[in-house]
């Protein structure tokens, strides 16, 4: 059994997800991590006594190992590791919704204060691609960017939603690092510098990434998720009714290859394989945990897997010795190996007892067993409805027996399409019928399995038969196939060009939508049930196709989606959204406005605060002067000022509020526009539509997203 | 003193029912004991141990389900002969296997409860016990609820038998031949009854579902009891218990086995006390226990089979430490050889199922075969615990369960339970639709959990059934559906007496029904009434409110039945269904009411405690963060008036406490409004329109404004 080598109680709260290990002096690892009221702590138990306090620093007078650094805003996320060329120790680098500051522990000085108007949700520390220096690569609302150690951004992109986890790792095993970004979209995200090179859609947010080791990555989703990517395919994943706060790679059984950690927010901690998920140690906290990582913390040369949970407690492990033999838990092999078996034997024994007694043939003639023709098999359909007056528009699946038997109960587990993991059908006992009809309204496109349960047999029974049967949900299956076109054609249109056969495209939109009997041309017009309008799909004998739909993020996903299918690398195409750009337009134009409103209130609460000065230094004058009449209303004033400070303070935060989502809005139509186009072209009209922004060359942007270009 | 005991797993066989393993006494007198167990399949299988291998000594074949086995003999020698007791049918099998009884008690219902001694028997069914010498009938009584186990003193110089029966209804009858002598009131429904002294004496140990233990003294006219031990930890119910020196101090020692797998050893204090000195978890119910030798010879151990038909011991033997290197070799050989067997048995096992696979696939061909699967058997227990007023689930199966799907007519809360570790998934539901669902939960099980347990919250006067639909990872798959009852006094438990002092309602009806029709009224309302008609002419019920504690009285004979209750809310439940109840069967009823005005302020001052501290506690737990931010900010919590200091200093408490009762204001806020509702009503006033200022008054509580405000409106 494997205990913990070290614990501390350290008397401060610990935000989740934000705790690292930094050497700030070059030498000595300290525990550094958020806590409450806008502060970040910093343990440093190796050198006792001999800090000085000044600037941001300050001693807690709690614990003397303890320093508390001052950032005066909510910290949203921090790490620390070398970043400048010929600094002595680790920089801490501590992110906020506005800010990000790069600080030097060790000499108590800043080296440099950025804003991020992005916000800053998740950060990333280290080398990437072939950018010479190390860069700070912090993820924002939809926006990446990457800061070198004198506060250049040397690095931008953006991103399909806001960023919640980043790690740097070498994905595509080149020697040189990608950046994974995990994101609210569901996405998993690879980028070789600024290069979109893969994307892994998982069915919720992606709040934790780690890198193990080859090619190999863990991650966390929000719905209590954790498991292993090997590139782009999953490896393992186990799901539990807790979230995993922090995941992290660690050796803890000294076999030479990294387990993943998990840290709970049920406070219980545990150690997985790297291949197949199994748990080879666990251990448990009285409260969640806020994060796990790793640390020479006792100085001795060997490296401790150290735990936190949000209380402040701290436990340090060390890998197994060799005398456990891998077996950290507290149990024998032996014992459960036997165990184990034993259970298999059982199992298969009532296995078998059943098909005996299924053979019998049914003495009993107890209508609750629930005896059905053993020729009974369930038929199932998907097909799309319309809106009716009734009932919204989705894709109905129905469900029946050829026989007499009843359905009593459908379950339907699949990801990401339901409110939770399942959806249940359960009519009451007078509406027991043989044809079950479920209705589906996927949220997004994507394609979706569905593992269906019916519980078949009689009318009374007690005892059902479970009939397993997996159906795939095609990707657009919204989308219902229509003749007829007296609808209001639609406006927004993307053209490209494929050097394809149309049969291939055929067979894609055979694949890819739910088609009652499938069609022989490429040309085709679609209803969207989602409330999109019209969607045609047409193809010249040139190979050029042109998709007409005013949504620009569905055309980005058929993009997307024929491309891959037909295995085109590069891809640029001509598009034209005049709805949706005039509406970006408008945004744009907001964002100045914003900005305007913004640089006045500031200036506004500078005068304000001169003010203060005054006024207060009048007010003491005034008691000193033992005027306790004019004091008292210097005082009121003061009141009133304070009072009206407080109230542009709220007018501020509502306008930065709504400059976030404005700029979020710019951020996702760059994203968009470059879904239009695959490959080379993609990254050309982002890094080109981020030129445009930065030099506010409105028209150009626009210019950008329809050409593809932005000479012409 | 602490003990460590080591597990070790000897066999597996079929799923066991409560007290259906014992240990045969020893031959010589160092040897190791043979261990009886009989399951479900109605095998009984008779092994002992040999250089760590299970030796069968004996195995009946299979048969009707086995409900309990019990030793005995002819008195003065070794209670060495086996008897087991399956439907109404008792039979007797030497040590050897020789059957030498066959004995039908000719009971209509199956014998749930056993106990031999020389050549009498003591049977049980749901009701009735019987009592046969030689098997010839001698005593019988019939009780008031169902009876859960029997045991009796039989010692030497008792001129005759004390038969002692454990009854659902929180009572132990002690009987004396045909006759009641009394009754003995426990705290909880008891489910198993031990002697303390197997050798005589007078006292009987009992542990009850709601998981509490106890000793009392039986007397000739009256009984005392000794000690109780609670249940604070809030583990499972007890299924069984024994005596053993196991910790070697001269004192036995008591064994106690739970529905959560819980194993417990406790020994004395030097004050006599009981107290815990060793705890083991296993994943399944614990069914049967006993304290002896079967592993190696001078180590003693606490043998447990459980409900999958495990059979465990906790032995005293070192299981690493002492062993030499010799040992350790000769150890790990043995285990080979056991898993090489198991390997074996397993591949040719597979070959057979999969030839029966290819044989259930072929009938599918078949217009006329049809497929019908044995029913596994489920072992399920929906109660009340008191503590929280809320349901407990548990479902054990045999095998892994796959998944469960929950699914309710009656809105009602589903709580999260530590232990599970399921994924719950809850399903939308519109109730408008004809099916009528408030709750559809799916609960995707981990790989190998064969125990299940969850929490419902339910809501007094509403009421309907929730089921669940168990689906086993076994092939063919099947599920088997469970229903439970939610009864409209779902919160009420009974007890043995009520509080007469307290000013009472009374909902009185008169009309043409029997006996057995308004008892079956009474059953459909509240929980823990037996449903068999009670013997007599007319019966009283008394009731409390588990999460209020108002109390309920029910007195009805044919023709008149007298509901009275310091709760109004309760008399208008009753009413309610109670006349409807009615209606249904097309029987007139008269309803009369004497509605006292002043139950509603006793009831709402007996209230105010509760509300004041839960008031109290979430304003405290409410300030704790922004106060430990000050704490942080300033360096220091001196600064605080102390009021401030007390809450950070009792922070990690009160946050505990709160997490203990969720919903436990909201719970209580409706249940004043339901009052409040229920008050006017039956002046004939609808208040629907005051309930919002209500709920105002409840936000700045106080409770002479409520008082007021009650009596005002």
């Amino acid at each position: 059994m494997l205990v913990p080598i070290f614990t501390l109680k350290l008397n401060h709260k610990i935000n989740p997800r934000m705790v690292t290990v930094g050497k700030f002096d070059g030498v000595h690892p300290c525990l550094t991590a958020a806590t409450q009221a806008g502060k970040v702590f910093i343990h440093n138990p190796h050198a006792r006594g001999q800090r000085p306090v000044a600037h941001r620093l300050s001693q807690s007078t709690q614990d003397s190992d303890i320093s508390l650094l001052n950032i005066n805003q909510a910290v949203t996320c921090l790490t620390a590791g070398t970043l400048g060329p010929n600094s002595t120790g680790d920089t801490l680098l501590v992110g906020s919704q506005t800010n990000l500051l790069a600080y030097d522990v060790h000499d108590n000085a800043d080296i440099f204060y950025r804003e991020v108007t992005d916000g800053a949700n998740a950060i990333v520390l280290g080398k990437l691609g072939d950018i010479p220096s190390p860069l700070a690569i912090i993820g924002g609302n939809c926006a990446l960017q990457g800061f070198d150690y004198e506060g250049n951004d040397h690095f931008w992109t953006v991103t399909g939603d806001n960023v919640r986890s980043l790690v740097l790792c070498d994905f595509t095993g080149d020697g040189k690092n990608e950046l994974l970004v995990g994101s609210e979209d569901f996405d998993i995200r690879v980028f070789k510098e600024d290069e979109l090179v893969s994307e892994m859609t998982e069915n919720e947010t992606v709040t934790s990434l780690c890198y193990m080791h080859g090619s190999r990555f863990g991650y966390a989703l929000a719905n209590g998720t954790v498991g292993v990517y090997d590139r782009t395919a999953r490896y393992w994943r186990i799901k539990s009714k807790n979230h995993a706060m922090s995941i992290h790679a660690f050796d803890l059984n000294a076999d030479g290859v990294v387990e993943l950690i998990t840290g709970w927010s049920n406070g219980k901690i545990d150690a997985r394989s790297d291949r197949t998920g199994e748990v080879i140690f666990k251990d448990n906290f009285s409260s969640s945990v806020a994060g796990v990582v790793e640390g020479d913390y006792r100085l001795d040369g060997q490296k401790q897997l150290i735990c936190t949970s949000i209380e402040g407690e701290v436990r340090g492990y060390l890998p197994a010795s060799k005398d456990l033999k891998g077996n950290l838990m507290d149990s024998s092999a032996e014992q459960d190996l036997i165990r184990e078996l034993s259970q298999r034997r059982q199992n298969l024994l009532l296995e078998l007892r059943n098909y005996e007694e299924n053979a019998k043939g049914v003495s009993e003639t107890n209508s609750g067993v629930g005896v059905i023709p053993a020729n009974t098999q369930l038929q199932t359909a998907l097909s799309v409805r319309p809106a009716t007056e009734a009932q919204k528009a989705h894709v109905e699946l129905s469900i029946s027996t050829p026989n007499e038997t009843i359905i009593r109960a459908v379950l339907i587990f699949a990801e990401g399409i339901f409110e939770g993991e399942s959806h249940v059908v359960h009519p009451s006992a007078q509406n027991l019928s043989g044809c079950v009809r479920v209705p589906i309204v996927p949220p997004k496109d994507i394609p979706v399995d569905l593992h269906i349960k019916a519980f078949v047999g009689g009318k009374t029974s007690t005892q059902f038969h479970v009939f397993e049967i997996t159906r795939q949900l095609p990707r657009f299956s919204m989308y219902d196939i229509t003749v007829d076109s007296s609808d209001a054609p639609t406006i927004g249109r993307v053209t490209f060009s494929i050097n394809d056969r149309p049969q291939r495209v055929v067979m894609w939109l055979n694949q890819n939508f739910l088609l009652p009997e499938g069609v022989d041309s490429p040309d085709i017009t679609f209803n969207s049930l989602r409330g999109g309008g019209l969607l045609s799909i047409s193809m010249a004998g040139n190979g050029q196709i042109t998709l007409r739909t005013d949504d620009i993020d569905l055309a980005g996903d058929l993009v997307q989606s024929l491309a891959s299918f037909l295995a085109i690398e590069d891809l640029s195409a001509e598009a034209d959204f005049p709805g949706y750009f005039e509406e970006l337009r408008t945004t744009l134009t907001e964002v100045d406005e914003f900005h305007s409103v913004h640089q006045k209130l500031t200036a506004a609460m500078a005068d304000h605060s001169n003010y203060i000065r005054n006024m207060l230094v009048q007010a003491e004058d005034a008691r000193l002067m033992g005027e306790m009449i004019t004091m008292k209303k210097r005082y009121r004033e003061l009141y009133d000022l304070n009072r009206d400070l407080i109230n542009e303070y709220k007018i501020r935060s509502n306008n930065h509020n709504a400059l976030l989502v404005c700029l979020k809005s710019v951020n996702q139509a760059i994203q968009r526009a470059g879904r239009l186009r695959v490959g080379k072209p993609k990254n050309q009209v982002i890094s080109a539509c981020r030129d445009a922004i930065k030099s506010n060359n409105v028209n150009a942007l626009f210019r950008i997203m329809r050409a593809g270009t932005a000479s012409s | 003193m602490e003990i460590h005991l080591n597990r070790v797993d000897y066999i597996q066989v079929g799923v066991t029912s409560q007290k259906t393993m014992k240990l045969l006494p020893a031959l010589g007198k160092k040897a190791t004991q043979k261990v009886a167990v009989a399951d479900h399949d109605g095998i009984i299988t008779c092994f002992g141990m040999k250089k760590g291998e299970a030796v069968p000594v004996f195995k009946t074949l299979p048969g009707q389900k086995i409900a309990k086995l019990d030793l005995g003999g002819a008195a003065g020698t070794p209670q060495e002969k086996i008897f087991v007791c399956s439907g109404s049918q008792v039979r007797g099998f030497t040590r050897k296997g020789k059957q030498f009884l066959t004995f039908e008690a000719n009971l209509t219902e199956s014998i749930n409860a056993m106990h031999v001694s020389g050549a009498d028997l003591f049977v049980c069914a749901s009701y009735i016990y019987n009592h046969y010498c030689d098997c010839k009938d001698q005593d019988y009584y019939l009780s008031g609820d169902k009876i859960n186990d029997i045991t009796c003193f039989s010692s030497e110089n008792l001129t005759r038998f004390i038969p002692v029966l454990a009854c659902q209804d929180r009572v132990l009858r002690v009987l004396q031949g045909s006759e009641l002598s009394y009754d003995i009131e426990v705290p909880g429904p008891p489910s198993v009854l031990e002697l303390y002294n197997k050798d005589g004496g007078q006292e009987i140990l009992y542990g009850t579902t709601d998981g509490k233990i106890g000793l009392v003294q039986i007397g000739e006219a009256s009984a005392a009891t000794k000690w109780e031990i609670d249940n604070d930890k809030k583990k499972g119910g007890i299924l069984c218990i024994d005596t053993y020196d196991i910790v070697g101090d001269g004192v036995n020692d008591i064994l106690v086995g739970r529905d959560d797998g819980t194993v417990e050893v406790y020994g004395f204090d030097s004050a006599s006390e009981p107290t815990l000195r060793f705890e083991h978890v296993l994943s399944e119910s614990i069914t049967s226990i006993q304290g002896g030798c079967v592993g190696k010879e001078s180590y003693d151990e606490v043998l447990t089979a459980t409900y999958t038909g495990w059979v465990t011991g906790l032995t005293t033997e070192p299981q690493k430490a002492e062993a030499g290197p010799g040992d350790e070799v000769r150890m790990s050989k043995e285990i080979q050889t056991k898993v090489e067997a198991l390997r074996t048995e397993l591949e040719q096992l597979q070959v057979k199922v999969l030839q029966g696979r290819e044989q259930y696939q072929q009938t599918s061909q078949s217009s006329t075969a049809v497929s019908a699967v044995p029913v596994f058997s489920i072992n399920d227990k929906f109660t009340l615990c008191q503590d929280d007023a809320s349901y407990s689930l548990t479902l054990e199966v045999q095998t892994a369960i796959d998944n469960l799907l929950l699914q309710s007519d009656v809105p009602i809360d589903l709580l999260d339970v530590d232990k599970n570790s399921a994924v719950v998934s809850f399903s939308e539901c519109d109730s408008e639709q004809p099916n009528g669902n408030f709750l559809l939960a799916t609960y995707r099980c981990q790989a190998n959990t064969t125990r299940l347990e969850l929490k419902v919250r339910s809501i007094e006067g509403q009421y309907g059934t929730l089921q669940a639909y168990i689906t086993p990872r076994l092939q063919p798959k099947t599920c088997q559906v469970r229903q439970y009852q939610i009864k409209p006094l779902s919160l009420h438990q009974r007890t043995h007496s009520i509080d007469q002092e307290r000013p009472m309602n009374r909902l009185s009806l008169v009309g043409q029904f029997s006996f057995a029709e308004i008892h079956s009224w009474v059953v459909f309302c509240l929980p823990e009434v037996p449903e068999k008609t009670p013997a007599g002419e007319n019966i009283a019920f008394f009731f409390h409110n588990t999460f209020l504690g108002t109390q309920l009285e029910a007195t009805y004979c044919k023709g008149e039945g007298h509901f009275k209750s310091d709760n109004i809310s309760t008399i208008s439940i009753l009413s309610d269904v109670l006349s409807k109840e009615a209606t249904k069967r097309k029987i007139n009823l008269n309803i009369s009411y004497d509605i006292n005005d002043e139950s509603v302020s006793y009831t709402l001052k007996m209230i105010h405690p509760k509300l004041e501290y839960q008031l109290l506690l979430a304003r405290k737990v409410q300030l704790i963060d922004a106060l430990k931010e000050l704490q942080v900010h300033e360096g220091t919590a001196d600064f605080l008036i102390p009021e401030y200091r007390n809450i950070l200093d009792q922070s990690t408490n009160l946050l505990e406490e709160y997490k203990k009762q969720p919903a436990h204001l909201e719970r209580l806020y409706g249940m004043i409004t339901d009052l409040f509702i229920d008050k006017f009503k039956f002046k004939g006033q609808n208040v629907k329109s005051k309930v919002s200022s209500l709920l105002e008054i409840l936000d700045n509580y106080e409770l002479n404004s409520l008082l007021d405000f009650f009596n005002e409106a």
